[in-house]
């Protein structure tokens, strides 16, 4: 049906783009939460008025473009600081704290939504700060936050086609090399297109599905 | 009893103050290893074959220079707006991607002795009335944000006050782009434009005329204060022009003509 | 440690360019917020509408927009639509493209809004004697738009931000397209970009912040 001139090397060489886009993806979200969870639950405990610094410097990963943090981050560490570090090392960096400030709100937010009661019933009958968190705040707000971070993984999945700027040859940049080899944009833009639809859309299914079934209605 | 210790106290800090200046010329040696920035979308000087891996005049002349070297060379893709940055962030030891030597970019940078030359033409969509260069006034133009012709370029639409000029991300993107007819026209080394009016990549386009910009020599790059390097570069340049190995490389890629010639006639060879 | 010479003086010499360039960024945002939101209503009209292809194109437009990135969606607007013949200057590359992209996001807000008014009032808009389209534009579409303000006003940063990706289309005038520029000819990559950065988040704030304002003053009750 199609007359082109896609070799099995051509969709090698894209697979290996989707796979960088997948590993970076994935180190950024992994980190990312952690960092987020750990940052979501400081400001919890320390109260809005003691936590606004964290506030205001998180605050900045989400007001400004994706593409100037990660210019800014690879000048800054490569040209001013003189390290020799890898583009992927920078845009793994960069997006780790772009997921840590969204987390940090979505965490902050799942836990504000265990009653109070509950956590006041669990301390009360003995149990330390930690088991609190452990036994009676975590799967609860998790219920909460899982559909919003399931949102913010697929939305760092789709960021990731900015990392082309420091030099990491994900997906996007590889179907635009290839592009240039073959000559045939609508064909390659729309594969590029059919892979990041096919594994963010089942999972956003899947986020909206947990959603419904956890929601009070 | 303390002079000797302060005398020997002091001998041993110069020792430790005099660090061995190990430049990167020395660096690469012990290293092994010679990176070189090539941009990749630009035929025929770097281009990709069909396996993907890069190829062209400007491939072969860094793995000549890192044979003289006696390094391994590794060829790291660059676009042509991040040859400098990717330089001055340590990314690569030397830039072997056609940067032509302005005095603007030398503020920044080190230039050696040019390697190449380049006459820059006019390429323009088949659909398009032209003859001279001048038929692009108040026409659709564009091409590579931040080469020496998008800098000039951009100046001519500026002095003529008419028509638009549009800087995009790689010379594949403008080749696409006045294929597609969103350009009118592009200016474009000789080499590239036929190279890619050839291959046949780019349907509807057409060499119009040549541009009345001096030869376009463009050199090797490295960091402004690598002497050594640059140095050595230079004799390897001229080097490569007494061996013969200049013309081949212009044979193999380029094919017809005569090589622009990069003697100081009467002076050095 | 600073192997690097800091030259401020050259970056800052280029602030008004940027905040011209600051000018055309608002601008496209603004404009690709009117549209989305005008066509995000549309879209919200096919779903309410019951007709099964109308529905369709709604949700379809919303999975599309919603499930790829931005870039792409932007490229494909200028490239993709240039190999049919469809030329688009970058300007309008980047507001299709961001507005398509916002249009996807409201879309689904506004569902999520739909879903916190009562059927009753639909119900009793059209006892009172009011056609579907009147219920809609007088009783449900100002409730829609209230509950929305919020992710709105976070779409607007969106926008803002999205108009960075112009560059691979050729958009030199907004903030980002005139520091890249200029850092394509002085290289001085740091200094320009953190000036951007800065002019970028006193923009987003301003927005975030009259946005609350505008908040208390329209939903007083």
């Amino acid at each position: 049906m199609f007359d082109t001139a896609l070799t099995a090397n051509d969709l090698v060489f894209l697979a290996k783009g989707a796979g960088m886009t997948l590993l970076v993806t994935a180190s950024s979200v992994f980190f990312g939460t952690i960092l987020g969870i750990l940052f979501g639950v400081i400001r919890y405990q320390i109260g809005p008025w003691w936590a606004t610094p964290m506030t205001l410097v998180l605050d900045v990963f989400r007001s400004i473009p994706l593409l100037i943090q990660l210019v800014l981050a690879n000048a800054f560490i490569t040209t001013v600081l003189g390290l020799r570090i890898s583009g992927f090392a920078v845009a793994c960096g960069v997006l780790s704290l772009y997921t840590a400030a969204y987390c940090a709100e979505i965490v902050r937010g799942g836990i504000e939504a265990v009653p109070q009661t509950l956590r006041r019933a669990a301390r009360s009958l003995g149990m330390t700060w930690g088991q609190d968190m452990t036994y009676v705040v975590l799967p609860l707000a998790t219920r909460v936050a899982l559909p919003s971070w399931i949102g913010l993984a697929l939305g760092v999945m789709k960021d990731s086609a900015l990392v082309y700027i420091v030099q990491v040859v994900e997906l996007l940049k590889s179907t635009q090399i290839l592009i240039t080899r073959l000559q045939e944009p609508l064909f390659l833009l729309m594969i590029c297109g059919l892979f990041y639809f096919l594994i963010s859309f089942p999972i956003a299914r899947f986020g909206g599905y947990l959603e419904k079934r956890w929601s009070n209605d | 009893m303390k002079t000797s210790v302060f005398a020997a106290g002091l001998l041993a800090a110069t020792a430790l103050a005099l660090p061995a200046q190990a430049d990167k010329l020395d660096d690469i040696i012990a290293s092994g290893t010679l990176r070189c920035a090539v941009v990749l979308d630009f035929p025929p000087m770097g281009s990709r074959d069909a396996s993907n891996n890069p190829v062209g005049f400007d491939v072969d002349y860094c793995n000549d220079l890192a044979a003289a070297l006696g390094v391994t060379a590794e060829i790291v893709e660059t676009t042509f707006p991040e040859r400098i940055p990717s330089l001055m962030s340590g990314r690569v030891d030397i830039a072997v991607a056609s940067t032509s030597d302005t005095l603007e970019r030398a503020k920044t940078v080190g230039f050696t002795i040019p390697y190449y030359s380049f006459e820059n033409a006019v390429v323009a969509n088949e659909k398009i009335e032209m003859s001279t260069w001048e038929d692009m006034k108040g026409k659709v133009v564009g091409a590579t944000a931040g080469t020496y012709e998008a800098i000039w370029l951009e100046g001519k639409v500026k002095e003529w006050g008419e028509g638009e000029f549009r800087p995009y991300q790689t010379q594949a993107d403008v080749f696409l782009a006045l294929s597609q007819g969103q350009l009118d026209a592009t200016v474009a080394t000789v080499e590239v434009s036929q190279a890619n009016v050839k291959s046949g990549n780019y349907p509807g386009i057409k060499i119009v005329d040549k541009t009345p910009m001096v030869p376009d020599y463009v050199a090797l790059i490295t960091l402004r204060e690598e002497y050594g390097l640059i140095n050595y570069m230079n004799l390897f340049i001229n080097q490569q022009v007494r061996t013969g190995r200049y013309n081949e490389l212009y044979k193999k890629w380029v094919g017809d003509g005569e090589p622009a010639s990069l003697i100081v006639e009467g002076v050095y060879r | 440690m600073f192997n690097y010479n800091f030259r401020w003086n050259q970056a800052l010499s280029s602030l008004p360019q940027m905040l011209e360039g600051a000018l055309v960024t608002i601008e496209i945002a603004v404009l690709s917020m009117a549209i989305g939101i005008t066509v995000a209503i549309l879209l919200t009209l096919f779903r309410l509408s019951g007709s099964r292809p109308l529905s369709a194109i709604a949700t379809t437009w919303v999975e599309i927009a919603r499930n790829t990135p931005a870039l792409f969606q932007i490229y494909m607007v200028h490239f993709g639509l240039g190999g049919f013949g469809i030329h688009l200057s970058p300007y309008l590359s980047l507001l299709i493209g961001i507005a398509f992209n916002n249009a996807g996001y409201l879309t689904e807000n506004f569902r999520g809004a739909l879903k916190a008014i009562p059927e009753t009032q639909t119900r009793a808009a059209r006892s009172l004697g009011m056609s579907p389209i009147q219920a809609f534009q007088n009783v449900i579409l100002p409730q829609m738009l209230r509950i929305s303000f919020l992710p709105m006003t976070n779409q607007m940063v969106w926008a803002i931000l999205m108009t960075s990706l112009g560059a691979v289309v050729a958009m030199n005038t907004d903030l980002y397209g005139v520091t890249s520029e200029l850092n394509a000819r002085t290289f001085r990559t740091f200094e320009l970009f953190a000036i951007a950065a800065v002019i970028f988040y006193v923009i987003t704030k301003a927005i975030t912040l009259s946005a609350r304002l505008l908040a208390a003053r329209l939903f007083r009750y």
